[in-house]
């Protein structure tokens, strides 16, 4: 029996970031999109569970932090694995973070093994069988 | 073309100063009022804002008042149990800052007013105030026009821009300018060329939108708490080298730099040293930003 690929979710508007996250889980057996703002991940976000978010802080439209508590509101998100990754790194925000139940505070730059290794740790993806 | 002053009423970030050796340049925390014909902006609530508020209460053609805030550190809000015109049944206060809307505006605005911290709370305040929802194409009030962008600082924190008589002042007291560059400087054995590449472009983007906000101000009142060997200890602290704000200046074509939110433990001594040296690496680089030193009671006309 082949259980489904995970699904992850990135929401940040950079595009090297955008780069990171691609490269980074090349080899990974899940679905990968990336939403540029908090506007534009809401509507997936509302219709949608994905096995894991990673959530930038400092967002075009919104802070990242606040992102997430208006997704923990709603009852299919209230336990949605969450990761920041962040170009802040204090400890103010990593505070808020842990309250909102995030999982791991990333700051950048971060090596694409940092993003890989989380990936797998927490959707339990394995490789994809080509590049097996 | 409006009659509009620029008017510094608090110059110090993270705690008041008020020591001798300290009042030349001033001792009260972040507080500048923007004011245009009739209408009263208030950037920022530090202590600075008590004496402007004694002020306000010896004048009668101003009854109404925005008060912006960058964040809810205390030096940015302290001022506000002292504020004489929100205690005043005929004032109208409307408050705007970071958070996922007015109750948390209020909520993080009202904190600091509770036992066993304050006697009162701002339920005592007569005056009408409102906390208003963010609007994503800013606010007006009179001729000024306001738009915030967050910045680089713990928790959520705005820079403001307004727009007045054609002219851009970019109010931004609290923020740690090229924070990630300075990280990668102290990290880079940890990474492989590919990654350099990415992360290059990394500070790239960073840089550009940190230069957004500032692009071509006319006035940038921007945070500068630190000397190069301070800030060596206190990176990640939130606030920026004096150097470092000065080269994101030049960079962002501003036409005056206003360092602000100055460390309280620098007395007038060295913050005249702070001024000699902007002045020579400013002309070093060749460019035509004047640099000044935020001191209190400094105004400017707009
Ligand atoms: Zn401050
Ligand atoms: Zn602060």
């Amino acid at each position: 029996m082949g259980s489904t690929r995970p699904t992850v979710i990135g929401v940040d508007n950079s595009p090297s970031m955008k780069k990171l996250l691609e490269r980074s889980t090349k080899d990974l057996d899940i679905d990968l999109t990336v939403f540029t703002s908090a506007e534009e991940a809401w509507p997936y976000l509302q219709a949608n569970t994905p096995n894991l978010i990673i959530v930038s802080i400092l967002l075009p439209d919104k802070n990242g932090l606040s992102l997430l508590r208006d997704l923990r509101q709603l009852p299919a998100h209230r336990e949605t694995q969450a990761i920041i990754v962040s170009s802040k790194d204090y400890a103010q925000d990593r505070m808020v973070a842990k309250d909102l139940g995030v999982l791991e505070f990333i700051p950048k730059p971060m090596s694409l093994q940092t993003i890989t290794d989380v990936v797998v740790k927490y959707t339990h993806a394995s490789l994809k069988s080509d590049s097996k | 073309m409006s009659n509009a002053q620029l008017r510094f009423w608090g110059v110090r970030g993270s705690y008041a100063a008020p020591f001798s050796s300290h009042l030349g340049v001033g001792g009260n925390t972040s507080c500048v009022e923007i004011r245009v014909d009739d209408h009263l902006l208030i950037c920022d609530a530090g202590t600075g804002i008590i004496p402007l508020g004694n002020k306000l209460m010896q004048q009668d053609q101003i009854r109404e008042i925005f008060v912006i805030l960058t964040h809810y550190h205390w030096d940015h809000v302290c001022g506000l149990p002292f504020f004489v015109p929100a205690f005043m049944p005929d004032w109208k206060i409307d408050f705007f800052g970071p958070g996922d809307g007015p109750e948390l505006i209020e909520e993080h605005i009202s904190a600091q007013m509770q036992a066993p911290y304050f006697p009162v709370g701002t339920e005592t305040w007569l005056a009408e105030t409102n906390y208003l929802e963010p609007q994503s194409d800013g606010f007006q009030c009179g001729p000024m026009k306001i738009s915030f962008s967050n910045v680089h600082h713990p928790g959520i924190t705005f820079g403001y821009k307004i727009e007045v008589n054609g002219k851009t002042i970019v109010y931004a007291s609290d923020n740690e300018c090229k924070f990630i560059e300075k990280s990668i400087k102290r990290r880079t054995d940890e990474f492989t060329e590919e990654e350099h590449e990415l992360i290059e472009e990394m500070v790239h983007e960073e840089h550009q939108s940190e230069l957004n906000l500032f692009k071509d101000a006319d006035i940038l009142i921007h945070d500068a708490q630190y000397t190069p060997d301070d800030y060596e200890k206190k990176h990640g602290w939130g606030h920026s080298c004096y150097v470092d704000a000065i080269d994101t200046a030049i960079d962002a074509n501003v036409k005056e730099l206003y360092l602000f939110h100055h460390d309280p433990n620098y007395d007038d001594v060295a913050m005249e040293a702070i001024q000699k040296h902007s002045n020579e690496i400013i002309k070093e680089k060749g460019s035509s930003l004047v640099c000044h030193i935020a001191k209190e009671g400094m105004t400017i006309d707009l």
